[in-house]
């Protein structure tokens, strides 16, 4: 009798401990149901280092997530296989022309001037983020790489000065203030994008320069091509490291779009607070 | 007299602690001679060239494997499945892997010249810690890479890349997980051995 009455306490006990420790692990699990990276309400603001050290998502491993929204994978794929000939039968051979007739630093200057023509979109996205000060750089950068720059071509705003490009579009706008990315595409020509950044990259085609001083639309086509191709250029190996090192490319490119514009996104917001708190 | 004991245990405890600190490397202390490693190696101009390659790799993958993880690395990209097979399947996917990666990355790093690593930030949380590098290197625009690694028994080793926000065991995991769906482990096996005989076949030309 004596003895059934400890059992039943030593049980009752281990049930106890087992219950709080499931309690424990109960908080774990719901922490990993979060799959996209949480912004802490903390008085100190968490940064991209943070944010690597939060990420819960290879932690628990016995849920499966959808961390991207793709319904449309048929039809991008048949896109993603475009843009690949695309790639190949034009592209690749234009930027090899295009490379051999012009040395790196025209290439990187032309680069440069295209940047700088694009600085109302970053003045403009950086000022509807509430981004005064990055909003102050840029401006800063355009009229210093403007004169000292001779009308864009150098970068004399970073190489002596240190101001580094705020790059910021419409679709980080729409991101920053809560509209979520969407579904995501693969575009002919274009190439990766979602919902949301598609009409991001409309707005910013109103908000450059070229639009307003070029009617024809053949000539901005042309400007837009030519820009392409000199970012393909200077960065050669891009899409072709991305073809070799992946086992299916379309997921691969899917994902390094979607996580790149979150970073930019995220980063921005956490990072650069800070700087800008009036 | 307790209090006499009570010091007694403090200093012994905190002694412990001491030791255990300074003897257990951080998270940096591991990753730099890692890559150092690697680097030296590759720079060695005695296991330079393409004859050199099979022990060149073997001496890089030596040292890599101090640093890195490959057994973790595995299990999380393959997540759900990872439990679902059994031992020597694991082995043989491990060994694909780490293949795979050696292809990929190594090749890679081998293509640059000149590349320096700055070694930026470090940050500890529990058992994970992340630190942070700039790599420098001649012909292109310095990118930044982070290391996400684990503490477990043998000490701090990476288990993911996250090279200017893009985590590369995510970008697997991801892959993999379209694969899986179409034609199972035994379909991803396949590919995987495809993809790096086409790697070293190209490797080799």
């Amino acid at each position: 009798m004596k003895i059934r009455l400890i059992t039943q306490k030593v049980f009752f006990f281990a049930a106890l401990i087992l219950l709080c420790c499931s309690f424990g692990c109960a908080q774990k699990s719901s922490t990993g149901l979060v799959q996209d990276v949480v912004v802490e309400n903390n008085e100190e603001p968490a940064d991209a280092m943070d944010m690597l050290l939060d990420d819960d998502f290879f932690d628990d491993e016995a849920i499966v997530e959808e961390v991207y929204y793709d319904p449309l994978e048929p039809m991008n794929r048949v896109f993603f296989d475009f843009n690949d000939k695309l790639y190949y039968w034009v592209l690749n051979p234009l930027n090899t022309a295009y490379s051999t007739v012009l040395p790196w630093e025209i290439r990187y200057s032309i680069g440069n001037f295209v940047n700088n023509l694009a600085v109302p979109i970053r003045l403009v996205n950086n000022l509807l983020q509430l981004k005064i000060q990055d909003a102050g750089i840029e401006l800063s950068r355009f009229l210093i790489n403007s004169t000292l720059g001779v009308f864009g071509f150098g970068d004399p705003a970073m190489l002596e000065f240190g101001l580094e490009p705020k790059e910021e579009d419409f679709g980080q706008t729409l991101g920053y203030w809560g509209v979520g990315e969407g579904l995501y595409l693969c575009l002919p020509v274009i190439g990766p994008s979602n919902a949301r950044d598609v009409v991001g990259f409309t707005a910013d085609v109103y908000t450059h320069p070229m639009v307003y001083y070029v009617d024809d639309f053949y000539v901005s086509a042309g400007y837009y091509v030519v820009s392409r191709v000199n970012l393909l250029s200077l960065n050669p190996e891009v899409y072709e490291d991305l073809k070799k090192y992946s086992l299916d490319p379309y997921v691969s490119m899917r994902q390094v779009y979607l996580e790149y514009r979150r970073k930019k996104i995220d980063d921005n917001a956490m990072q650069r607070r800070t700087d800008n708190e009036l | 007299m307790i209090s006499k004991r009570l010091l007694v245990f403090l200093v012994c405890f905190i002694l412990f602690d001491l030791h255990v600190a300074v003897s257990s490397p951080g998270p940096t202390e591991v990753l730099k001679p890692t890559l150092e490693g690697m680097v030296d190696v590759i720079r060695d101009p005695e296991f330079a060239g393409a004859d050199h390659k099979k022990v060149r790799r073997e001496k890089i993958m030596s040292i890599a494997s101090q640093g890195f993880d490959f057994t973790e690395m595995s299990k999380r990209v393959l997540g759900k499945t990872w439990r679902g097979i059994d031992e020597k399947q694991q082995q043989h996917f491990e060994l694909l892997f780490t293949k795979l990666l050696e292809n990929a990355y190594i090749g890679k790093l081998e293509g640059y010249s000149g590349q320096e690593i700055v070694y930026q930030d470090e940050r500890i949380r529990g058992a994970k810690a992340a630190v942070s590098t700039l790599v420098t290197s001649s012909g292109t625009e310095p990118f930044s890479v982070s290391y996400v690694m684990l503490q477990n028994g043998i000490g701090w080793q990476v288990y993911d890349l996250n090279i200017e926000g893009v985590s590369f065991l995510r970008n697997y995991r991801e892959q993999f997980k379209s694969i899986l769906r179409k034609d199972k482990f035994a379909g991803l096996v396949k590919v995987l051995e495809k993809k790096n005989a086409t790697l070293e076949k190209e490797d080799s030309e």
